[in-house]
C-alpha cells in the first residue's frame, strides 16, 4: 500500500508487475488493431481464457476498469510503463469511445457512463499519449452530467452522486480543462459547467457526524471523503472541509484489527481502507505520502520519483 | 455485496464456502466451454442463469445471454409467441440477479437491452419498479430505469410528475424524487411555451416546494430544489462591459525604452521591460467569445484597428473568457512630441460578441482616454523606493475617476432584460424564506436567502451597483459563522465577496477607503491613489473588474489565510502588474500590491 512510507509488508515488486503484465491481451498482428476489440488488460483468468482452435491464443475479455488498474498498480511497483506495447492499447481504446463521448468499458458491449470515461482519461494520462481518446467529446460527456444540484450524475439526467462528481473533475483535471485557478470567476471551466453549484452541493456533503455522504440524506460512509474531498481538493476548496469533523469519523470507521470500514463499527475490507487512508493522506496526517488527487495514487507513484 | 455489514466466518462456514467456491469454478468452466463453442441450448442458458444468479456483476454471463437471445430468436422468426417467451426468459433471470443485487450495473442494462428490442409488456415494468421504489426509494438504478421505461411507454410528462408528487408527499426527504422531478420541469420549461406558461409553472414549484421547506427546514432535498428554481427565474442575463482599462477619460503618460532600431535595449532598460506594445484591458459581466477588429474598433493615430490582436485573459480558453486585452503597438508613435494621443474604443455597434449562452452584446459602448508617450530619462531609471509610513496618507477629496459603466454605455440605451414577474417572484420568495426563517434557525435557509438578497440585487441593476442587501448578507453571513462553525471559512470567502462588491460599489463609500501616498520619494505629484481595504477581515479577493483603476492596494491586517489564496486571488493583479509594467514606472499607472500583513 504505497502511502506508508516503510514497507513493512514485504512485496515483491517485480513479481506483482510479471502478475499484472500477465493479464494483458496482445493483438495477433497489425491487422487486428482494426477489428474494433480493445487491445488492454484482463481483471482476471476468469475472462481470460484460450481459444479453442488455437491453444496459445487468449480470446480478449480486455476491460477499461481493469487496465486501469493494472496501469496503476504497475506504477505503484514502480514498473517502467514504456515497457508496455501502448501503441496498441491506446488506438484500440478508441473504438470504446462512443459518438456522445462515453466510454463502453469492453468491446463485446456493456452499459456505458462517467467510471469508464475516466479510466480512460486516466489510461492516456498515465501512458501520457491522447491517442486513446477524443479529449473535447469526452469533456461534453462530462458536463452534459451535472445535475440540476450542481453536482454530477453518473450518466446525463442521472442524479448527482459522489462518485460520479470525482470521475467527472478528475477526469477534467487529467485532461487538461482544470487550471489551478478554477475556483475563479474567470476560469474557462466556469463558463461551461457550473462549478460554485458544485462547490456548493460537495461542501454539503459533509454532515453533522463530521463525515461525508455520497448523496443526500445517505449514511456518511469512509470512501466519499476520498471521492468527495478529492473533488473539492481538485477544485482548490480543501479548506472549505471541516478536517477535524472529518478525522474524527474516519477513525471510528478504523477497525480493531486496522483497516477500515464502510461505516463505524464495520468489519474493514480493502476497497475501504484505501480509501479511507487516501483520506487521511488529503487531511495531511503525518507518515503518510501526498496524494495525486485525479489518479488516486500518491504523487511519488504518479509521478515515477 | 457492497453495502452488506460482515461478519466474522466460523469454522464450519469456511469449509461450507470452500464447497461452494468449488462448485461456482466448475460451474463457470462449463459455462466458457458452452460460450466458446457458441452453445445456446436451454441447459447451456440455465448454466448461465445459475452464474448470473450468484454474482449478477459478471459480464461476460450476460453478454452470452444477448447473443443467445439473439441466435435463438432467429431460429424461432415463425413463431411470435416462441419469440416473446425467449425475452420474457430474460427478464426473469434478470428479476432474480437483481434479488441478489438490486444494484447490478449489468442487470439492469441487460433488462434495458431485452426491453429495447420491443417485445415485451412495458406495463409490467411499472409495477416492478413501484415495488423497487417501496424497497429502497433512492435506488438510483431503478430511477434510471424508470425514467428509461417512461420514454418507452410514452408516459406524459404531467402522470409522471404527479407520481413524484405522490412520493414527495410521503416523504420530503426522498432526494431521488425531487431529482426526478427537476428532470420533468427542465422538458417542461424546454418545450418553450408561451412565456407565460413557464412563469406559471415555475411558480406553482416554488409553492409547491415551499411546503416542503415548511415541514423540514433542515432537510436539503427542498433547498437544493428551491436553489434550481431560483436559477430558472433568473435566466440569462445579455453581455455587458463593466469595466476597463485604461481607465475612461483618463490622461496616461507612458514612458519607456521604445525600440527605436538604433537604440540598443540594454542602454536603457533597468526597471522596465522595452515598452513595445500599450495593453488594453475589457471586462465582461460574464464569458463571452468573438472579441477581435472587427467587433471592437480602436481609432487613434499611432495605430490601425486591424493591427490589433484581441486575446482573451484566461490562459486555459483560447477563445472566451470574462476580460479580454487588446495589445496596442506604440512603435509608430513619434517619440520626439510629448502631444497627447486620443484613443477611442468603441464595441457593440457590431454583432459579434456573443456569452456561451448566444447572447449578442447589443449596447453599444464608447469609451476614450489620452495617451502621450516620453522615452525614459536615465535619472528616472533608478529604482523607485516605496516607503511604507502609515502618516504619509492623505484624503481624497477629488472625484474618483469613473468607476460606473452605465455611464459609458451610448446614450445610456441599456434596457433592462429582467421583467417584472422575475424580480417580482425573488421579491416573494425573499418574503416567505424571511418568515420561515423567523420560526426557524435552519441554516441551508438562511445560505439561500443571502443568495435570493444578492440575485435581487443583480437583477435590480446590472452593473452591480446596488447593493441594498449588502448588510443584511453580511449579517446573515455572520450568523452562519456561529450557526456552522465547521465551515466557516466558506461563510468568510462568500461574506468577503459581499463586501467588497459593497465597498466598491458605490462612490461615496469608495471614497472613503481612497487616499493619496506620499510616499514614494521620486514622485512630484500629489503620489498615487491608493485603495486601502486593510482590517476588513478579508479571506478572499473577488471583484476584480471594479478594481482595475487601481493604482495601489493595501490590504493589510486581512485574513487572506493563505499564500496559494493570495496567489490566486493575486494571480489576477499581479499579471496585471506584469502587463503594466511593460510601462514605465514613473507613471501612474503603477498598479502595485503593497504589503499584506497576514495574521
Amino acid at each position: 500500500m504505497s502511502p506508508f512510507d516503510s514497507l513493512s509488508l514485504k512485496v515483491h515488486k517485480d513479481a506483482v508487475a510479471g502478475w499484472v503484465l500477465s493479464f494483458q491481451a496482445h493483438p495477433r498482428s497489425k491487422s487486428d488493431l482494426g477489428n474494433g476489440q480493445f487491445y488492454g488488460f484482463h481483471g482476471s483468468r476468469s475472462s481470460q481464457f484460450p481459444s479453442k482452435d488455437n491453444a496459445i491464443f487468449i480470446q480478449n475479455g480486455s476491460h477499461l476498469a481493469s487496465t486501469y488498474c493494472a496501469l496503476a498498480i504497475l506504477k505503484i511497483v514502480g514498473y517502467n510503463l514504456s515497457n508496455i506495447d501502448s501503441a496498441s492499447m491506446l488506438t484500440s481504446m478508441r473504438s470504446l469511445q462512443q459518438s456522445d463521448g462515453s466510454f463502453m468499458p469492453i468491446h463485446i458491449g456493456a452499459e456505458r457512463d462517467l467510471r469508464f470515461l475516466y479510466c480512460a482519461a486516466a489510461i492516456c494520462f498515465m501512458l501520457n499519449n491522447w491517442n486513446g481518446m477524443d479529449r473535447e467529446k469526452a469533456k461534453e460527456y462530462i458536463l452534459n452530467c451535472q445535475s440540476y444540484d450542481g453536482g454530477f450524475g453518473l450518466t446525463p439526467g442521472s442524479e448527482s452522486h459522489g462518485g460520479a462528481a470525482y470521475c467527472a473533475i478528475a477526469s477534467l483535471r487529467l485532461m487538461g480543462f482544470i487550471g489551478d485557478d478554477c475556483l475563479s470567476n474567470a476560469s474557462a471551466l466556469s463558463s461551461k459547467a457550473n462549478i460554485q453549484s458544485l462547490l456548493d452541493w460537495s461542501l454539503q456533503r459533509q454532515v453533522a457526524d463530521g463525515g461525508i455522504q455520497g448523496r443526500p440524506n445517505k449514511a456518511s460512509d469512509t470512501c466519499y471523503a476520498f471521492w468527495i474531498g478529492a473533488t473539492m481538493g481538485t477544485l482548490g476548496a480543501n479548506k472549505f472541509i471541516d478536517e477535524r469533523g472529518l478525522r474524527s469519523f474516519l477513525l471510528t470507521c478504523q477497525s480493531e484489527y486496522g483497516g477500515f470500514g464502510k461505516f463505524p463499527k464495520e468489519l474493514p475490507d480493502l476497497y475501504h481502507s484505501y480509501y479511507g487512508l487516501a483520506a487521511f493522506s488529503i487531511l495531511g496526517e503525518a507518515g503518510l505520502k501526498p496524494l495525486c488527487l485525479e489518479l488516486g495514487l500518491t504523487e511519488g507513484a504518479a509521478t515515477g520519483l | 455485496m457492497h453495502g452488506r455489514p460482515r461478519t466474522a466466518p466460523k469454522p464450519e462456514d469456511a469449509a461450507a464456502s470452500a464447497a461452494k467456491a468449488q462448485k461456482l469454478r466448475a460451474l463457470q468452466s462449463q459455462f466458457l466451454s458452452y460460450h466458446h463453442d457458441r452453445i445456446y441450448t436451454k441447459e447451456a442458458l440455465d448454466t448461465s442463469a445459475k452464474l448470473l444468479e450468484i454474482n449478477p456483476e459478471y459480464y461476460t454471463a450476460w453478454n452470452y445471454r444477448k447473443l443467445a437471445v439473439e441466435h435463438n430468436v432467429k431460429e424461432s422468426e415463425s413463431s411470435p409467441e416462441s419469440v416473446k417467451s425467449i425475452f420474457d426468459e430474460e427478464l426473469k433471470v434478470v428479476e432474480n440477479a437483481l434479488r441478489q443485487n438490486f444494484k447490478s450495473y449489468g442487470a439492469w442494462h441487460h433488462r434495458k437491452w431485452v426491453l429495447s428490442k420491443g417485445h415485451s409488456s412495458l406495463d409490467h415494468e411499472l409495477r416492478l419498479l413501484d415495488r423497487f421504489q417501496k424497497a429502497d426509494p433512492r435506488n438510483f438504478h431503478a430511477w434510471n430505469y424508470r425514467r428509461f421505461v417512461a420514454a418507452l411507454l410514452g408516459r406524459s410528462v404531467e402522470d409522471e410528475l404527479q407520481y413524484t408528487e405522490d412520493l414527495i408527499g410521503n416523504n420530503f426527504s426522498n432526494y431521488s424524487a425531487w431529482h426526478n422531478r427537476s428532470m420533468l420541469l427542465s422538458e417542461i420549461l424546454k418545450k418553450k411555451e408561451q412565456e407565460s406558461y413557464s412563469q406559471d409553472t415555475i411558480s406553482k414549484e416554488y409553492e409547491f416546494v415551499l411546503n416542503a421547506l415548511y415541514t423540514d427546514p433542515d432537510d436539503q432535498s427542498g433547498w437544493f430544489y428551491h436553489h434550481w428554481l431560483l436559477d430558472q427565474t433568473s435566466k440569462a442575463k445579455a453581455p455587458l462591459l463593466v469595466s476597463s482599462w485604461p481607465v475612461p477619460g483618463s490622461e496616461l503618460v507612458v514612458s519607456g525604452n521604445v525600440s527605436l532600431g538604433d537604440h540598443p535595449l540594454s542602454s536603457f532598460s533597468k526597471v522596465t521591460v522595452a515598452l513595445e506594445r500599450f495593453p488594453v484591458v475589457l471586462y465582461f459581466n460574464q464569458t463571452v467569445e468573438g472579441v477581435n477588429s472587427s467587433t471592437v474598433a480602436i481609432q487613434c493615430t499611432f495605430v490601425q484597428n486591424e493591427d490589433v490582436t484581441w486575446k482573451p485573459f484566461s490562459p486555459q480558453n483560447s477563445w472566451a473568457s470574462k476580460v479580454w486585452v487588446g495589445y496596442l503597438d506604440l512603435s509608430g508613435v513619434d517619440h520626439h512630441s510629448s502631444a497627447p494621443h486620443t484613443v477611442e474604443v468603441k464595441l457593440g455597434h457590431h454583432k459579434g460578441i456573443m456569452s456561451s449562452n448566444g447572447l449578442q452584446l447589443s449596447v453599444p459602448f464608447d469609451l476614450s482616454f489620452r495617451v502621450s508617450v516620453k522615452p525614459l530619462e536615465t535619472q528616472s531609471s533608478k529604482d523607485e523606493k516605496l516607503v511604507w509610513e502609515e502618516d504619509k496618507f492623505y484624503a481624497c477629496e477629488m472625484p474618483i475617476p469613473c468607476l460606473c459603466y452605465d455611464g459609458i454605455s451610448v446614450g445610456n440605451k441599456y434596457e433592462p432584460t429582467t421583467s417584472d414577474w422575475q424580480i417580482g417572484t425573488i421579491a416573494e420568495e425573499i418574503s416567505q424564506i424571511r418568515n420561515l426563517l423567523a420560526i426557524s434557525d435552519s441554516k441551508i435557509g438562511k445560505i439561500t436567502l443571502a443568495r435570493l438578497l444578492m440575485a435581487h440585487d443583480v437583477m435590480s441593476s446590472p452593473y452591480a451597483t446596488k447593493t441594498v442587501h449588502a448588510e443584511e448578507v453580511l449579517g446573515l453571513y455572520s450568523e452562519l459563522m456561529k450557526l456552522d462553525p465547521s465551515h466557516s471559512q466558506y461563510y468568510k470567502d462568500e461574506r468577503s465577496l459581499v463586501l467588497l462588491q459593497q465597498l466598491l460599489s458605490s462612490g461615496g463609500t469608495l471614497l472613503k477607503h481612497c487616499f493619496y501616498y506620499g510616499g514614494i520619494t521620486s514622485s512630484s505629484t500629489h503620489g498615487p491613489i491608493c485603495l486601502r481595504l486593510n482590517n476588513q477581515s478579508i479571506s478572499r479577493m473577488g471583484a476584480f473588474d471594479k478594481l482595475l483603476w487601481v493604482q495601489m492596494l493595501d490590504l493589510s491586517d486581512n485574513e487572506l489565510h493563505s499564500i496559494e489564496v493570495l496567489r490566486a486571488s493575486n494571480h489576477w493583479l499581479s499579471t496585471l502588474t506584469r502587463r503594466m509594467c511593460d510601462l514605465a514606472t514613473e507613471t501612474i499607472l503603477v498598479l502595485r500590491l503593497n504589503r499584506v500583513k497576514m495574521l
